[in-house]
């Protein structure tokens, strides 16, 4: 079902001035596995997906990506990486077009000496961007429209599908079916196993629990900064995950097999 | 863009109408021309005073450019008047007290000094920009207060470097005379609508332009105001970006002190007082949102003509200045609701 690991994270700690946000968690993520990440809020969720993605450089630890060791100084370098990461409800500049944020940071410039000046190709990023998003199994309108002008639901599409499309390795989706209608949850989470049959693995970050339980390969369960559980979807339910999410429960009837 | 609605409502016209909002500003313009053009008996819009007026609001045009690119970053700048009045100033003590200037030079003879004024009006220009790149993204002040400082800093220079007392320019750079192309007939250019000086601001501005809406430097511009988050998120170095956008607004509020320094005929440290108030105004008439994201370089430059117009079409008919701030005033307050308009519609 899925391949070798592609991106691991050893024993990484941070804190905020006294606050622990995160106490030597470990996580493995292999190629075409879905893992969803789930703690209550405080868990540290937060502070593990801005140490997979770049944003923070954790106090201590290790981060490997294909089996080398990588250390991240910006977002930037882990995107170029093949690391892409969707945060929460924040992904897409409304006022800019479908296109024009689909290549945000990635733009195709026209040929010759005004390429070099910066003067962007547009009809050809339009193009590609419909291209693409229709790829990952997204019907966009039209790619030169605002994307203040989508839907709710249209602008998560878009936001995933970019992220899908753009990413090499690992994509990580904080809270993506937050705010959407049951149907456009359903679509999301087709373009999830649509990125898990590209062979990426996903990470992915939600308190929507039926939606944890149906997309996802693995849980990794977090609790005041550490991770307090690994394992297989198929050893959990509703009931158990909540318990473990809180604290009430701590071992899964999986485990004593 | 437009909705395919069964009933349309003439509140939803208005609004449809409101929405398109270059339609709107150049309507204005022309009804605002012909009101003045007609109560000052036809004067206003004759060719000759037309050209003077624009040439004498030239400096406006550029500060205005400036502070479009930077409301669409979601900044604002302060300091664009008091940077013009610095450069204006230092651009003229370097000609006066560096190199003893003639002023009765005329024609090539001033093109070595008309130069090295343009060099050192945008290397001040530059200098300011410079220092609100790093109060804004190094010390974290918020661009609203950074400016405010380096406004006050930057008026207060130029009063030193000044003197107080206006520099000495050449009296006549021959910039603000009529272009004249041999072979082609001098009356074509007899309007004083191409003069160098003109031409230069214009020049500035298309390119500017160019780069805003056409090029990456724009895209990125337009993301930050927009979104900040996410345009970190596309890996866009917000600060880096930030800081050069201060410092082209630095660079052309440089250009604007040499532009007024040549119309002038020379550099007074009081050139660029209240001169940001008009740039942030015609930026936010051009149709450009203070919360960033929005804006539209034609749109600012029809929103500094309508502010030309008004002022000086003002001034034509008789009206004391004092009701100039007035109807200034009038005319933001209406662009903001305009804007509001727009919003509730969902144009944009």
């Amino acid at each position: 079902m899925t391949g070798k690991v592609i991106y691991e994270v050893k024993d990484v700690s941070k804190r905020y001035g006294s606050v622990v946000a995160l106490d030597g968690a470990s996580l493995r993520l292999h190629a075409g596995e879905v893992v969803g990440l789930v703690g209550d809020n405080g868990a540290g969720k937060s502070t593990l997906v801005k140490v997979l993605s770049g944003a923070h450089d954790p106090d201590g630890g290790h981060i490997y990506l294909d089996g080398e060791e990588v250390r991240w100084h910006s977002p930037r370098q882990a995107l170029e990486a093949g690391i892409e990461t969707l945060y929460q409800e924040s992904g897409l500049a409304p006022h800019l077009t479908v296109s024009q944020n689909v290549f945000l940071g990635r733009e195709k410039f026209v040929k010759g000496f005004l390429g070099k000046l910066g003067f962007l190709a547009r009809k050809t990023m339009e193009d590609e961007a419909h291209r693409d998003l229709e790829a990952v199994g997204i019907a966009v309108p039209a790619s030169n429209r605002s994307v203040s002008q989508l839907s709710g639901g249209q602008r998560q599409a878009v936001a995933i599908g970019r992220a899908v499309a753009w990413a090499r390795k690992v994509i990580i989706l904080d809270e993506p079916t937050n705010h959407l209608g049951a149907r456009q949850a359903g679509e999301v989470l087709e373009v999830i196993k649509a990125a898990k049959k590209k062979g990426l693995g996903v990470i992915f970050i939600s308190h929507t629990l039926p939606h944890v339980l149906e997309v996802t390969d693995r849980i990794v369960v977090l609790r005041l900064g550490k991770i307090v559980k690994d394992a297989p979807t198929a050893h959990f339910n509703g009931d158990t995950l909540v318990g473990m999410i809180t604290g009430t429960i701590t071992t899964l009837a999986a485990d004593k097999e | 863009m437009v909705d395919s609605k069964q009933s349309v409502t003439v509140k939803e016209r208005i609004q449809g109408f409101v929405g398109n909002q270059t339609a709107l500003l150049i309507l204005v313009l022309f009804i605002l021309s012909g009101v003045f053009t007609a109560l000052s008996g036809g004067s206003f819009l004759s060719t000759s005073v037309g050209s003077t007026i624009l040439t004498d609001w030239g400096s406006y045009i550029l500060l205005a450019v400036a502070e479009t690119i930077v409301v669409i970053s979601g900044g604002i700048d302060l300091s664009v008047g008091a940077t013009l009045s610095l450069s204006t100033v230092t651009a003229g003590w370097v000609l006066v007290n560096g190199l003893h200037l003639d002023a009765s030079i005329t024609g090539p003879a001033a093109w070595p000094y008309l130069l090295l004024a343009l060099l050192v009006a945008v290397l001040t220009g530059l200098a300011v920009g410079a220092i609100n790149a790093v109060l804004i993204n190094i010390f974290k002040i918020v661009p609203f207060i950074a400016t405010l400082a380096t406004f006050g800093a930057a008026a207060g220079m130029a009063i030193i470097v000044s003197g107080g007392m206006p520099l000495q320019g050449p009296n006549d750079f021959g910039l603000i005379n009529p272009l004249r192309i041999p072979g082609i007939d001098p009356k074509i250019f007899d309007t004083g609508l191409f003069s160098p000086l003109i031409i230069l601001m214009a020049l500035v501005t298309v390119v500017v332009g160019l780069f805003l809406h056409k090029a990456r430097f724009g895209l990125y511009t337009f993301a930050i105001g927009s979104n900040t988050f996410a345009a970190r998120a596309a890996g866009i170095s917000v600060a880096r970006h930030t800081s050069k956008i201060y410092l082209l607004a630095g660079a052309l509020s440089g250009v604007a002190g040499f532009y007024a320094y040549v119309r002038l005929g020379g550099g007074s440290p009081s050139s660029g007082t209240g001169m940001e108030l008009y740039a942030i105004a015609a930026t936010v008439i051009g149709g450009a949102s203070l919360m960033g994201g929005v804006g539209r370089m034609w749109g600012t430059v029809i929103g500094t003509l309508i502010l030309i117009t008004v002022q000086s079409g003002l001034l034509m008919i008789g009206v004391a200045t004092d009701w100039k701030q007035i109807v200034v005033a009038v005319l933001i307050a209406g662009a903001v609701a305009v804007q509001t308009l727009q919003k509730k519609n969902g144009a944009r």
